[in-house]
């Protein structure tokens, strides 16, 4: 009996000590939602990048577009993204460049969005420490849900997945992600009304880092696919801190009923 | 006017322009986003669901002949942020709804606003987040000129 409670009192005490070396900073836990209501969280609405970034701060401290409306010079910097990314691709993947909308499986068919769409979609991303060696991350479009396996484990299967395998690991506050095994799919380039193409080699590395007031989210995530991209490109993203918020049922996609193909925008 | 929401001094063309609503897919391949039309019926049903809610409505023309009409919102994930509720519209209420048409001119069009009978409107989300960017730009423009 004694012996028994001595072994409870040690395997408690490891299992405590394993969560503390797994979660260090645990500050990230709890909902997350739509950006603050800043230029920048606007810009980056779904995603974007340093150079379309640096064109959008250019453009409003310019006094003479003071009287230009903010969806002006929005639209200007994602035209510049646009170009900028375009510019990343290779030729096999600029020709595919941007996607029809029309020809979007998650419009065309309801099929739930890849990795590559669902860590910049809009709305509520949720987080939670479900085990010491487990984080879940749930979307509110799509009701999208991932795991993130803070012990390194290898995927039980070599076969991509729709959400490939992820395995996490703190450094410092920052909670670090690394995907392998994304089927392939279509990714924001930088957001749905510019969609492009990768292939089943995607590696994506996320950084999440809370804001010092506490208030956002910021995800800097590094994508890799060499039939893709020519070089490693960086995306960028907000959220607020919106613990009143919750995901609400996701259950009423139809497939359209009329559409037209090529429409530009 | 009075308007459902605080942030109420949205401009009506700023409102119709308001960017792309955010949602799990583009909405250029349905809806012709350079044009605008406005339509006027009674509520039949809203649902507040997602991805998108809907509004039906009956509307009646000339001839007293009625259509059904659908109108499509951004979905209830980018409703539900500015205090929209199920209960937001509801049955037998008369709207003004104005919005983008469809390519084809069928009887749907996509949500831009929404006037009721007692004269208060409903936004877009994204156009109050609009108003709210424009109000921070004109307080960094007065802070510029007084730093000269």
């Amino acid at each position: 009996m004694r012996r028994s409670a001595a072994l409870l009192l040690v395997l408690l005490a490891c299992l405590a000590s394993s969560a503390r070396a797994q979660s260090p900073a645990p500050g990230l836990e709890g909902m997350w939602s739509d950006p603050p209501t800043t230029p920048e969280g606007l810009f980056c609405f779904f995603a974007c990048t340093d150079p379309g970034l640096a064109r959008l701060n250019r453009l409003l401290d310019d006094p003479a577009n003071d009287a230009r409306p903010f969806q002006e010079l929005q639209a200007e910097a994602k035209r510049h993204e646009r170009e900028y990314l375009r510019d990343q691709l290779t030729p096999a993947a600029r020709e595919r460049y941007p996607l029809d909308p029309a020809d979007d499986p998650g419009f065309l068919r309801c099929e739930p969005w890849g990795l590559a769409r669902q860590i910049f979609a809009p709305h509520q991303l949720e987080i939670r420490q479900a085990a010491p060696d487990r984080l879940d991350l749930r979307y509110g479009e799509w009701d999208g849900r991932r795991t993130i396996y803070l012990d390194g484990r290898a995927p039980a299967s070599p076969a991509p997945t729709a959400m490939g395998h992820s395995v996490g690991r703190w450094e410092g506050a920052t909670l670090v992600i690394e995907t392998a095994g994304i089927a392939a799919n279509i990714i924001m380039l930088p957001d749905l009304q510019a969609m492009g193409a990768h292939s089943d080699g995607l590696r994506v590395v996320e950084r999440y880092t809370r804001a010092a007031d506490g208030g956002a989210l910021h995800l800097t995530a590094t994508l890799t696919d060499p039939r893709t991209f020519r070089t490693p490109q960086v995306v960028k993203k907000i959220w607020r801190w919106a613990p009143e918020q919750e995901i609400a049922p996701y259950d009423a996609c139809e497939p359209p009923t009329e559409f037209k193909r090529g429409v530009k925008r | 006017m009075r308007r459902m929401h605080a942030a109420a001094l949205v401009p009506p063309v700023l409102a119709i322009l308001a960017a792309e609503a955010p949602a799990h897919h583009a909405f250029s391949p349905v809806y012709d986003e350079a044009r605008v039309i406005t339509v006027a019926g009674v509520v039949t049903e809203f649902r507040f669901v997602n991805p998108h809610a809907l509004l039906i409505m009956d509307v009646t023309d000339g001839a007293g002949k009625v259509d059904q009409w659908t109108v499509e919102f951004a979905g209830r994930l980018n409703l539900s942020e500015f205090g929209w509720t199920a209960d937001s519209l509801k049955p037998g209420e008369t709207v003004t709804v104005t919005g983008n048409p469809t390519h084809t001119g069928s009887a749907r069009m996509f949500f831009r606003r929404i006037v009721r009978a007692d004269g208060t409107e409903l936004l877009p989300g994204n156009a109050q987040r609009l108003d709210t960017i424009e109000e921070q730009r004109r307080r960094r423009a007065r802070e510029r000129e007084q730093q000269k």
